[in-house]
């Protein structure tokens, strides 16, 4: 590597930890949704998608290293409640598909297992790790609508356009929840139940 | 954790409200797409895909029989394309208790749809024993996110006519399914003359392959510019 080459350490080390608080949120969204759709790349050659999964998932907590679980809301005062919380949250995710069931495909135990890792990963990406940042930065109305439009943009390659809204509208709803309640336990447990049953 | 206002309380109750507008739309709703399908594998593969497929693969298992009813289970093929999930004492039991065998297999040769544009490969399912009477199991089966989604799951037996079975709503992107009274062979498809308006509801994923790229160069190159532009007004400022 040429000295020139070397020169662009210290900008890359800038903009990992020297940046603005703005600059390195909009980072952490860069790196979530880069993750994700690098999970979804490679799970397009059908082999060991669930270990591609769970690696997946476990990538997505890594950007919540660092930072304190109170900034997270992953705080354990008031479990209970927090976890009947996240029940109320599945309950409203399931409920349009509940209605209207007909039955599918039972998931198998892996992929049952990668669908835990990618949930409780997204959540401590999206709204856990990104909203931190975002609302440190910019607030908390840009940390709500901002860990949404990065969460579904980083399902845009997994999902076709008319499921988006959908998408989009499930991450208000639990950007809403962190923000209104400081909580992600709810969040967590809403998502991992929402997958495990769909 | 905070105490929750009324503010609050407003606000989640209007975004759970949108959300179920907005997940009732489309069927299931939210969902996270933890498996998203593999590139489809054809029998016949239209043109476009004729380089890049591989041929589809088939499904077995064996079901046990417990007090006298066949377990509840699914079968799968290999390949994840065609699957049958059955509750307890859907299929007749046999006599004796031996165990139930189903087999899935991708077919190559079918009866002519007629006026049904055919959309999936068509997999027969055959089973050692009958599905019983007044008892149902769910065909799910996988289509191509290249090509216009079907409409409804279609399905003939011992070579007879096409019949239209319906679509129970699918767990998943990309998959159909329907209820079935007796095992034969199923396909996903729609009626040729509604082909046009198929296609344009779902015509593929490299739009937003292609608008989501456009957003990652953006968002790429514009941490760098934010850098580089407040350094530069850093040092405007210290000179």
């Amino acid at each position: 590597m040429t000295s020139g080459g070397l020169a662009i350490v210290p900008s890359v080390k800038s903009v990992l930890v020297l940046a603005p608080v703005g600059v390195r949120a909009i980072g952490l969204a860069a790196m979530a949704v880069i993750l994700e759709w690098a999970r979804v790349l490679a799970l397009r050659t059908p082999d060991r998608q669930a270990v591609t999964l769970i690696a997946g998932g476990l990538a997505l907590c890594l950007l919540g290293v660092g930072r304190r679980p109170a900034e997270l809301g992953l705080e354990t005062s008031r479990m209970p409640e927090r976890l009947i919380g996240g029940l109320a949250l599945a309950g409203v995710l399931l409920l349009p598909a509940a209605v209207r069931w007909g039955g599918g495909p039972t998931l198998a135990p892996e992929f049952a297992l990668a669908a835990v890792a990618v949930s409780v990963g997204e959540e401590i990406a999206f709204r856990g790790a990104m909203f931190a940042a975002l609302e440190q930065a910019y607030g908390p109305a840009v940390a709500v609508l901002g860990s949404t439009a990065a969460w579904t943009l980083a399902h845009a390659l997994s999902h076709p356009p008319e499921f988006l809204p959908a998408v989009a509208a499930a991450g208000l709803l639990l950007g809403a929840w962190r923000w209104a309640v400081r909580d992600l336990v709810g969040p967590i447990v809403g998502h991992v139940l929402a997958d495990l049953a769909l | 954790m905070t105490r929750v206002t009324r503010r609050h309380a407003a606000l989640l109750a209007l975004a759970a409200i949108a959300y179920a507008a907005a997940a009732w739309a489309v069927a299931p709703g939210f969902y996270d797409g933890i498996a998203p399908p593999a590139p489809y594998r054809w029998v016949s593969p239209p043109p476009q895909f004729r380089s890049s497929n591989k041929p589809p693969l088939s499904g077995r298992a064996t079901v046990k029989v417990n007090g006298g009813r066949v377990d509840p289970g699914s079968v799968f093929t290999q390949d994840g394309q065609a699957a049958i999930s059955f509750s307890a004492g859907a299929f007749v039991a046999p006599a004796g208790g031996s165990p139930v065998t189903i087999e899935i297999q991708p077919q190559a040769t079918f009866p002519d749809p007629g006026e049904t544009h055919i959309a999936t490969n068509v997999y027969c399912i055959t089973s050692t024993s009958p599905i019983g009477p007044g008892k149902e199991a769910l065909v799910t089966l996988q289509y191509s996110a290249g090509l216009p989604a079907p409409g409804e799951v279609y399905a003939y037996q011992d070579g007879g006519a096409w019949q239209k079975i319906g679509n129970t709503g699918s767990a998943a992107p990309f998959y159909i399914a329907a209820r079935t009274s007796t095992v034969g062979c199923f396909a996903g498809g729609y009626p040729k003359n509604a082909g046009q308006a198929q296609g344009a509801r779902l015509g593929g994923q490299s739009l937003p392959i292609i608008v989501a790229l456009a957003i990652l160069v953006v968002v790429l190159a514009g941490i760098p510019l934010a850098v580089l532009r407040r350094r530069g007004g850093a040092d405007g400022d210290e000179g």
